[in-house]
């Protein structure tokens, strides 16, 4: 089956680890992820500035393996990073910020991507909360 | 049409599991996972109202969420694993989860 | 054929951007075309209230862009009659006229009708 998953919380909340975790298991039960599409907070799963103490699990570091050795389809909701202060480095610059958190594999776009997932994929499932 | 709904928030302090079980249809199931597994806590509210519900509710619950809480489960839950709950997302029309 | 979604909004017009962003993506979807519904549920059912001043908090007044959503092709709207009760809200007295009051079972009806749904 066709899976879009879609993420609605940070790295560091449970439903993050839960969600990627899901997302391994659907690989690797033969299946297909058309895209992961990541909005609300969880544009900060995307982040590229997070900073995890040693013992702890990197979650957003995770994704972003996940995403680049499985070469899949990474969008996060540019409305909800813009808001949430998550910029990739052509945001930056158009709006003068001084940071760049979102870097590949990621790509910014619209709530389309997430429409259009929905209607290519046979499943959608979210991810949120704790 | 049938339903999985995901519950991860804790039954103690929000209201999604009660506005779940208020609208669920006949051949939904529920899964909780996260700190909604406390909802299997014993001789709470909860527990009772999914108790009551337990020979035509079916009702799964994320294995390493319970684990981690200690939370021993009763015969009328079953406990999945991710493999496992991705199958159900397969078995079951939609999922949907109260974010 | 296209999918359809039921988008159900559970959250207070000011509780954060969860109210906003669950219509925007009804406004999305209804920009393309697709079959799409709201549910306002819960707390959600507080985005229905009428002559609300968001101004007061600097917030953008949310009733305009439930109104929108018509123009959007998004006419299925519904709010949950338990909720509305709850909050001491009559099915009369709200601000989108064109919205249908349900009972719990025509919920569980409802939310089996689509082929997807997203709960925030």
């Amino acid at each position: 089956m066709k899976f879009a998953i879609a993420l609605y919380s940070p790295a560091h909340a449970p439903s993050s680890r839960r969600a990627l975790l899901f997302a391994q298991a659907v690989l690797a039960g033969g299946h297909e992820i058309v895209r992961l599409f990541f909005y609300q907070d969880g544009v900060h799963s995307a982040s590229s500035s997070i900073v995890t103490p040693q013992d702890e699990q990197d979650v957003a570091a995770q994704w972003r393996d996940f995403v680049t050795d499985n070469q899949l389809d990474g969008v996060v909701c540019i409305a909800a990073a813009l808001r949430r202060g998550v910029l990739d480095a052509d945001e930056a610059r158009r709006y003068s910020r001084p940071a760049v958190n979102l870097a590949a594999p990621w790509e910014l776009s619209g709530l389309g991507q997430l429409h259009d997932a929905v209607q290519s994929a046979d499943r959608l499932i979210c991810f949120g909360g704790p | 049409m049938s339903t999985l709904h995901v519950l991860s928030h804790s039954p103690f302090t929000d209201t999604r599991l009660n506005s779940c079980l208020r609208l669920l249809g006949s051949a939904d199931a529920i899964l909780l996972c996260g700190d909604a597994t406390y909802a299997l806590s014993a001789s709470t509210a909860p527990r009772q109202a999914l108790e009551a519900r337990a020979d035509n509710l079916l009702l799964f619950v994320l294995d390493e969420d319970a684990k981690a809480r200690n939370l021993p489960l009763p015969e009328w839950a079953t406990a999945v694993d991710y493999p496992r709950l991705v199958a159900l997302s397969v078995q079951y029309d939609k999922v949907n989860t109260w974010l | 054929m296209a999918k359809s979604m039921l988008i159900i909004s559970r959250q207070a017009p000011w509780a954060g951007p969860s109210a906003r962003e669950a219509l925007d993506i009804a406004l999305a979807g209804g920009a393309f075309d697709l079959p799409l519904a709201m549910l306002f549920l819960d707390d959600g059912v507080l985005q229905l209230l009428p002559d609300q001043a968001a101004g007061e908090l600097q917030q953008k007044d949310i009733t305009a862009n439930l109104q929108a959503l018509s123009m959007f092709g998004v006419d299925d709207l519904f709010a949950c009659h338990t909720s509305l009760a709850e909050r001491g809200m009559g099915p009369t007295e709200l601000n989108v006229e064109t919205l249908q009051v349900l009972r719990d079972q025509e919920i569980a009806a409802l939310i089996d009708r689509y082929d997807q749904v997203i709960t925030l």
